[in-house]
């Protein structure tokens, strides 16, 4: 579904992702670990069209979306929950989910609003309370819920729990996971706090220094103790 | 007392203008993060542009139309001519731009209409109401300017609150990273803002021209106090830039009536002056702290 080809993005001199390749089927969650600076966030950035890749494609659904703009490639159908704050305190709740995928039909507009407040109930309680008033957890809830309000087939998750308590994380990231198994979503998710994601996920990706050192079932990447001394640091 | 009461009566009118030229200020800021000095240049071109209608037709009405889609095409203009291109070097290079806009439309003006000051008179009677047995500050043409205000903000916030595009104006203004990802193109939102703002001053203009005279550069005393209510009410509030507006015209309206309507600058700046003193974020504004 979605597929990463080669994909190489610097910062001026430093390059952040090196020659990466990965694909993203859907149904189940891909879970992308590394420490601090390997590149997760850059990868991201790059697939939602925040940064331009130096070489490389990605391609979705077999169309070619390198380097297209983030408001394009949304439409397409990838929708990125980017790391921390991505909720705008400013408006409120409902306003946050209805400035997800405004391009859209008035009819699955609506659908999208009742499914987001199915999912997560709180959102429902607090629609017309200003974002600022929700918790962490229920910010990335609302986070999550605005970039379903795209009607995405590829939900791109970025550090998801930077911040929140681990019961918190698990909780969204368990939803995340059965919302996936259920409606065919391809997740992409990206971590620091490893032991978390390669819980929910299928397959388990190591970036380091921005290149792939290692991918497999998420199972066997959980138990592999030479890997987690050197590249996640428990 | 009753100095007090005709003082603030007569005040209401141009705060009530003030506001929509800080508003102005503040829907560009919002959308670009651009003090744009232009404003009331645009203003003062498109009130000309008003004048020439009036002339032509006769109608006061019509010349308020006009004005308001010549308030929309400057601003684009100006947006797409001069801040895209300088924006992309430099954000102060830009606010700086807004000066050698305001000087051009200027020079463009006296071009056109000549340098002399033209009487743009009000479309109705200008002296002020009589009751209990005075004349009050208070003309026909104030109330008409109060009601075209209040009906303006009052469109302008059922659009900013009530619509998808008002919505996604906002979201461009506070996050304009997440409000791409949601979809939304905020370059157009961006050029919108330039637009919306040229239309709010061209209406500012043409109700303050009967207030004095016409010229190319009688509005520019004007920026003076709009700068000022737009900086005290936080530079990105809407409602605040209306408060302070007629705040600032209120306290104007005293200061003239007390002394001299040439100290009146002079206040603004010592009110300038305090708010970045004691609250340099604004009163109204979200965010916490401004680097002055």
């Amino acid at each position: 579904m979605l597929r990463i080809d080669g994909l190489s993005v610097s910062y001026g001199a430093v390059e952040a992702l090196k020659n990466v390749s990965l694909d993203v089927p859907p149904g189940r969650v891909t879970a992308v670990i590394g420490a601090n600076g390997a590149g997760k966030s850059t990868l991201m950035r790059t697939l939602a069209g925040l940064e331009k890749p130096l070489t490389g494609r990605v391609l979705f659904n077999d169309e070619d979306i390198t380097g297209g703009k983030p408001e394009d490639i949304v439409r397409t159908g990838i929708a990125l929950v980017p790391e921390g704050r991505s909720t705008i305190p400013d408006l409120t709740v409902e306003e946050n989910l209805k400035l997800g995928g405004m391009w859209r039909t008035h009819a699955q507009r609506a659908t999208s609003l009742t499914r987001v407040y199915a999912l997560f109930p709180v959102l429902g309680e607090r629609r017309d309370l200003g974002a600022d008033t929700l918790s962490g957890g229920e910010r990335q809830q609302l986070a999550i819920g605005r970039a379903l309000m795209t009607g995405p087939q590829a939900l791109l998750l970025d550090e998801p729990s930077l911040g929140l308590a681990p019961l918190i994380v698990t909780q969204i990231l368990e939803l995340v996971e059965l919302m996936a198994r259920d409606s065919g979503l391809a997740v992409l998710l990206v971590e620091q706090n490893a032991a978390t994601a390669l819980r929910v996920a299928k397959t388990g990706i190591v970036l380091n220094l921005g290149e792939i050192v290692k991918s497999g079932p998420a199972q066997e990447i959980a138990q592999d103790e030479e890997l987690r001394h050197a590249y996640l640091g428990y | 007392m009753i100095d007090f009461i005709d003082y603030l009566l007569g005040g209401i009118s141009s705060g009530a203008i003030i506001a929509l030229m800080a508003l102005a200020l503040v829907l560009v800021w919002r959308s670009t993060r651009v003090v744009n000095f232009a404003q009331l240049g645009q203003a003062m071109f498109t009130t000309y542009v008003a004048l020439t209608v009036r002339e032509l037709t006769g109608s006061w009405f019509l010349g308020l139309i006009i004005a308001m889609a010549a308030g929309l095409v400057v601003g684009v203009i100006v947006h797409f001519l001069v801040i895209r291109p300088v924006k992309r070097l430099d954000t102060s290079g830009a606010i700086i731009a807004t000066f050698g806009v305001l000087i051009a439309l200027e020079a463009l003006a006296a071009m056109v209409w000549g340098g002399d000051p033209e009487a743009f008179p009000p479309p109705i009677n200008n002296s002020g109401y009589e009751a209990f047995g005075r004349i009050w500050p208070f003309s026909p043409y104030d109330l008409l300017v109060l009601a075209s205000v209040v009906v303006l903000v009052l469109a302008l916030s059922v659009v900013f609150t009530r619509t998808n595009v008002g919505l996604a104006m906002r979201a461009s203004a506070f996050n304009p990273e997440v409000a791409r990802l949601s979809g939304v193109r905020v370059n157009r939102m961006l050029v919108l803002g330039w637009a919306i703002a040229g239309l709010v001053g061209a209406v500012a203009g043409v109700l303050v021209a009967p207030l004095s005279t016409l010229s190319p550069t009688s509005f520019d005393i004007f920026l003076v106090f709009a700068f000022t209510a737009a900086v005290i009410g936080g530079l990105d509030s809407l409602v605040g830039a209306v408060a302070f507006g007629i705040g600032t015209g209120l306290v104007i309206a005293l200061v003239s009536g007390y002394s001299d309507s040439s100290n009146a600058p002079l206040v603004a700046l010592v009110l300038l002056v305090l708010n970045l003193l004691f609250k340099p974020e604004g009163v109204f504004s979200h965010h916490k702290a401004r680097a002055v």
